[in-house]
Parts: structure tokens; sequence; C-alpha cells
């Protein structure tokens, strides 16, 4: 029994989160009468997210070092902008337009982390300069008119579907199904491995129906996404970039040398350095990584729009911002998963979508999302400052 | 407090909030409207929505705040939830090319409102006042007021026009300028700021607070020893901002003049400032006709008729030609206002504080 009450313990916050937004999603299935989960709306939810989670996953390792960027939704903007006029007026091909892209925002983000980390300037002041920088660069680099419309090909990194969606047996998408269960046999085989793991280096290992009912759970989760997404048009690409950016970043964050580094560093600055940590080295890249995703970003954007407008991405820093937070990243910085972001990210996703589904209209869905982000954030600082019970 | 109070009071908070909206798409017309924060549109969505139930449709009425994301979002929730026929007035005119195919998927009518959806051919019928007409009235109104056809002159004159991502701008700007630009040609009318292009005096999603900036910035850099006769604003919103900036540099007050300033739309801060003797005109385009145009509209494709269209040639969409009812705005200005706005029941008199 102590192997529960500990497992809890050590992860109430992820699995509280996620227990949230099952009940959430249980709520807005009975409040739009069935609506929720509707194959179409569960493909709509990853299609309007795909962005603001990419986002999150960047802004997680800013926040982890202590510090936040308020220019990502700028950023977007700016390099969907700068793909459109590529792609419009200049006619270049869909690829080198999106490796050109990419590497924009690699500069962009190199510009920014250059004040934040060896300039020593505070991150906030001059990710707020960045804001208002790229965002005027993108009025001037569009007129302020919209740029349309993109080639099909570049519309697929976000509108677009895996191939074979035609293949169907019984209305279902043969594809999305094997990718069910092939995630979950993967899935399956991964907790299996680390409780053996945990064996062979005797630490006392959780009852097995835990794991079991873990494995369930997952697997569970797991194929009903997948069948929701086969009764529609099958798996969304932006899906496959989501999965991969997660597992990367899961593993880089948990895993790596460097990853390690950025905790180290949010933890205690003057402690990872003495121990060797290159902090500002650390904090530089972490910027160049948040600008690439900011460009992946955008171009996700634009391809969704089929249009790159001067107000594109507004607000999305925010978006990423709650997601950190609500997904239980600290902001005095050295606390926060990849996983727990993602949650955090579909909570808010969730909230989103029921409601414009229940139709509130946008300005109390924000009342309610900053109360909810308020809440998330009282709730991180109320279970801190109490004495844990050992 | 533990994990389930804090679920138990979101799920509270989230219901509480909400309401029981309750959902039948059976004959439901979803309304995609681009903000609350202008009172045109509040009054547009509350008419639409009025007559469509009034004949017995359910209505799906959502703003999007002027957020491009969120309004595709709505529309594709609207086709989920099976709304039968969809009323777009668009955030970005370009930016619906991809949602509209979904919809055009789902079989469902598309209806642009009041600001033509381009580049996508799935837009079935398009309602709205003819925007050139009103740049017409406007222009109009300055050219007559000033007596230029009588050949006075020369007087200075500031132009503004609307946001440049948005169709209707472009036929105002041209409209207006269709009136004023011989004059400004023979140098009756002069544009001390040189801004005479439309991508030069557009002001970016119809923002008051830029367009006064913009009136700051041209009078104290070109009118310190001049005085301005005339300002062509496109819209109520803009001419507010545009009057502030007027009064800060002490027009409408010690015998200076307030130039004339023309507006659009009727809005009740700008009627008001008419009556105060401060904006000069505007344009009245009386959304109850263009809600019910538009009722009218939906009425035909749930009737399997095809709807009563005034104009087949001019609004191309880029991708089509978008069949049109073309309603006809009118001039208002202190001398006419009682007729057009308080007889009509548009306001009452209580409202304009008479």
């Amino acid at each position: 029994m102590s192997a529960i009450v500990r497992l809890i313990k050590t992860n109430i916050r992820q699995y509280g989160m996620i227990m949230v937004l099952a009940c959430l999603m249980l709520l807005f299935q009975a409040l739009t009468q069935g609506i929720m989960f509707k194959p179409m709306n569960i493909t709509n939810l990853i299609l309007q997210n795909s962005y603001v989670l990419i986002l999150a996953i960047g802004m997680l390792l800013c926040i982890v070092t202590g510090n936040i960027d308020l220019s990502v939704g700028s950023v977007s903007a700016f390099v969907g902008a700068v793909a459109a006029v590529m792609m419009v007026n200049f006619e270049m091909g869909v690829v080198p337009t999106i490796l050109i892209a990419l590497a924009i925002g690699a500069a962009v983000g190199a510009f920014l982390g250059l004040f934040i980390a060896f300039l020593r300037l505070p991150a906030f002041i001059v990710t707020l300069a960045g804001m208002l920088i790229f965002r005027g660069l993108t009025m001037v680099i569009l007129k302020g008119q919209t740029k349309a419309p993109f080639a099909k090909s570049f519309q697929a990194l976000a509108a677009g579907y895996l191939p074979g969606r035609d293949w169907n047996v019984d209305g279902l998408n043969v594809i999305a199904v094997a990718a069910g269960l092939a995630v979950s046999l993967i899935l399956t085989f991964a907790i299996l491995y680390s409780r053996r793991i945990r064996m062979r280096h005797h630490f006392e290992p959780v009852p097995i129906w835990i794991d079991v009912l873990k494995i369930a759970v997952v697997v569970a989760a797991v194929n009903l996404l997948t069948y929701e997404l086969a009764c529609y048009d099958g798996i969304p690409v932006v899906l496959v970039i989501l999965t991969a950016l997660i597992l990367i970043y899961t593993f880089f964050t948990r895993r790596t040398i460097a990853g390690r580094h950025v905790y180290a560093l949010g933890g205690n600055e003057r402690a990872a350095r003495l121990s060797g940590v290159k902090t500002n080295r650390v904090v530089f890249w972490v910027y160049v990584n948040m600008g690439v995703l900011a460009a992946l970003a955008g171009l996700i954007v634009a391809g969704r729009l089929n249009a790159a407008t001067p107000k594109a991405g507004v607000n999305f820093e925010l978006d990423a911002i709650s997601a950190c937070y609500i997904g239980g990243a600290s902001a005095s910085g050295g606390i926060g998963t990849v996983i727990g972001t993602i949650v955090g990210g579909c909570v808010m996703a969730v909230l989103n979508n029921g409601m414009s589904i229940v139709g509130v209209s946008v300005d109390w869905q924000q009342t309610i999302k900053g109360l909810v982000l308020l809440l998330a954030v009282w709730f991180d600082v109320f279970t801190k400052s109490r004495p844990q019970p050992r | 407090m533990d994990r389930f109070g804090k679920v138990l009071l979101l799920s509270v908070t989230a219901a509480l909030v909400l309401g029981a909206a309750g959902l039948d798409a059976q004959r439901t017309v979803g309304i995609a409207m681009p903000t609350q924060s202008a009172q045109r549109w509040i009054q547009d969505g509350h008419y639409m929505k009025k007559i469509l139930k009034e004949r017995g449709y359910k209505v799906d009425l959502q703003y999007a705040e002027d957020n491009i994301d969120a309004q595709v979002a709505q529309i594709e929730n609207m086709i989920t939830k099976g709304d039968k026929v969809l009323v777009i007035a668009p955030v970005d005119d370009a930016s619906l090319t991809n949602v509209l195919e979904k919809a055009h998927a789902a079989g469902l009518p598309v209806i642009a409102y009041d600001r033509l959806i381009r580049d996508s051919p799935w837009v079935d019928y398009y309602v709205t006042f003819d925007n050139y007409k009103v740049g017409v009235l406007q222009g109009g109104y300055i050219v007559d007021r000033l007596g230029l056809k009588g050949g006075t002159g020369p007087f200075t004159i500031e132009l503004f026009a609307g946001s440049p991502d948005d169709n209707n701008a472009g036929f105002n700007f041209r409209g207006a300028i269709s009136q004023l630009g011989p004059y400004i040609k023979n140098g009756k009318l002069v544009v001390r700021s040189g801004q005479t292009a439309f991508d030069k005096v557009a002001i970016l999603r119809w923002d008051g607070a830029t367009a006064q900036k913009r009136m700051d910035d041209i009078l104290t850099s070109k009118y310190t020893d001049t005085r301005l006769d005339a300002v062509l604003s496109p819209y109520d919103g803009l001419s507010i901002g545009i009057l502030s900036s007027l009064k800060s540099v002490g027009y409408g007050s010690k015998g200076k003049l307030m130039p004339i300033v023309t507006g659009q739309d009727a809005e009740l801060a700008s009627v008001k400032s008419i009556l105060a003797g401060e904006q000069t005109q505007t344009v009245f385009k009386d959304t109850r006709t263009l809600a019910r145009r538009a009722a009218d509209m939906v009425d035909a494709i749930f009737s399997g008729r095809s709807a009563e269209v005034n104009d087949v040639r001019t609004y191309d969409n880029g991708k089509k030609v978008v069949p049109s009812y073309i309603c006809e705005p009118v001039n208002v200005d202190a001398a006419n206002y009682v007729d057009v706005l308080i007889k009509s029941g548009y306001y009452s008199a209580a409202q304009l504080g008479k």
C-alpha cells in the first residue's frame, strides 16, 4: 500500500492534471450532447491546437531555465510571412522554403538568446522587444495585407493526413488503427522494460497490478484516439510531427546531459555554473531551440489558414506559457516536464474547443481560461508551501 | 483543498458559466461574426438572431474577437455540430479557404455577410451594402459642404481608409476618391501630408487609436500654421480617434472650427458627436436591412430555392463571381438625423439624449 501512496504522491501533479483533463472531456461530452468525442471533433482538436503545443514544448525549456519568451507569437507570424513571400512572390519550392524558414527561426532565437545569455539582459524585456520587433517586421513584409494561397503540399503540413486515406476496412482507416496498435505495443513494452530495470537494480517495484492498470489506461487512451481518427480522415500530419517532438524532447530532458543541464541551471544557476555547466551557452541554445519551434509553429499556422496574415499568432505566447504552468512547470525554474506541459496544453485545448462548441463567445472563453490558469498556479504554490507528510 | 476539490471546482465553474446549452442541429444556422468590440457587429448579430428565431430557426451565434484562429476554429466546430447553413462575416477575408473547403465537403452552403470571403469557390451568396456608394457619399458630402462645385478653394484635406485586409475598404476608398480625386488633381483640395495612396492611408483593423496617432503626426508636422478643412474618414470608429486628435490641438474651441469629418455606420457615440457639432457626417447602413436580407437567403436555401440577388457581376472573390444582394446606404448629418435614425426606429430620441 505504501508503494501506491508514494506513487501518487510523487506524481500527484501529473496524474491530477490528467484526471482534470479526463473530467473536462467528460463534462463537455455531456454539455455538448456527444459532440466532444465525435471523430471529426477529435481531429479538429488536434488541428486547432498542434501549434500551441509545439510552442509550449519550447516554452517549457525557457521556463525551466527560469526565463520566459514573450516573442514566440510574433516570431511565428514573422516566419509565416517570410515563407509566404518566398512561396507566393518568389515561387520557391516547399521544401527549401521550410528549411530556410526554420533557419530564420534559429537566427531569430540566436539574436534574442545573445542578449539574454551573454549580455545578461532580463529575458522578459528582451523577448518583449522581440515581440514588438517581429510583429512590426511582419506588417512590413506583408504591407498589412494577407498573402495567399499556398501549394497543397505546404498546406498538408498543417491540414493534411497521412497517405492511404481511402484504404479503409468497415469505414475505418487501416493506417490509423495499425498505428494505434503499434504505439500500444511499444508503450506496453516500455512500461514493462522500465519495471525490469528497476527490479534488476533492486528498487522496490510497484505492485504488478499498478503497472497493469497503467498499461490498460495508456492502451485504451491511445486506441481510442486512433480509432476516432480512423473513423474520420486518418492520422493528421501535424499529429505525427507533434508525437515525434514529444518523444524527442522527453528523451532530451530526461536522458541527455544537455537536457539535465537545463534543469540544473534552472534549479540553481550558481551551483550549476560552479559544477561546470556552461550556463550561458545552455540559455543561448534554449532560445535558439525556441526560435526553431516558433518557426515550425508559424509554418503550421500559415498552412492551416492557407494564408499569412499580419495578425497571425497574436497571444500564442500566452497560450504556450499557460500550458506550461497548468502542466506543472514552476515559475521559479527548474521544474516541469514535457508530458505535463502537453497535458496542460490539452486542458486549455479542450476548454477552448468545448466552450466554442457550447457557444461561449471568445470574451468569456478568455475569462474562464484566465481563471483556470490562476487556479492551477495557486494550486501549485499551495501544494508546495504545505509541509509534506512523510 | 485536494485534487478532487479542484476538479469539482473547475467543473462547477465551467458548468455555471456555460449553462445548459441545448444543441439541436436540425435547422440551426451558424453565424460567425468578427468581434464584440464594435457596436455594429453586436447589432448585426442581434438582429439576425432575432429575425431567424422569429422564422423558426435555431441560431448558433459566435464572435471571434478579431482573432483569425479563433474564427476558423469556431467555423470548424459549427460544421462538427451539424449546423446547416453558415453566415460568415470574416475577420480576415482570405484566411478561410481551407475551412470553407471543409464546409463544402460537409454540404453546408455559405453566405458571406458584409465582407466578401476571397479565394474560395464555396461562397454561395454575398450580402452587403454598396461600399463603393458609401465612399461616394462620403466624398460627395465633402465636395458639397466645401462648395467645390462652385469653384471655391483651395482647401486642405487629409485622407483615411479602412483596413488593407478588408475587401470593403478598397471599394470604399475608390468611391470616395471618385468624388475627391478631380479636385485633388486641379489643386482645389490640398493634401499637405502628401499621402493619398490607399496603402499609405489605410488603418489596420479599422483601429481608432491608430488613426488618432496618424492624425496627431500629420497635425504636428504639417498643420501648425495652416487650418485643416476636411478629413475623409471611412468609419465612425476612426472618426472618433481623429476627432480626439483634432480637439487636442484646439479644433472645435475658441472660434477654431472643426474640419468636416466624415464617418460610417451611425454608431451611437458618433451620432451624439454629430449632434454636439464635432463629427459632421456619417453614412447610415441599416443593419436590420442587411440582417433581413441574410435571413431571406437562409430561408431560400432551406426551401431549396435560389435566393434573390441584385448583382451578379461586381463581386469577384478571385475564384468566382459571387451572387450578391447590395443594399443602399444613406447620408446622415445634423440636418436629417431625426428622419433617418429616429423615425425609422433605429435609435430612440432618448438614446440620443434628445
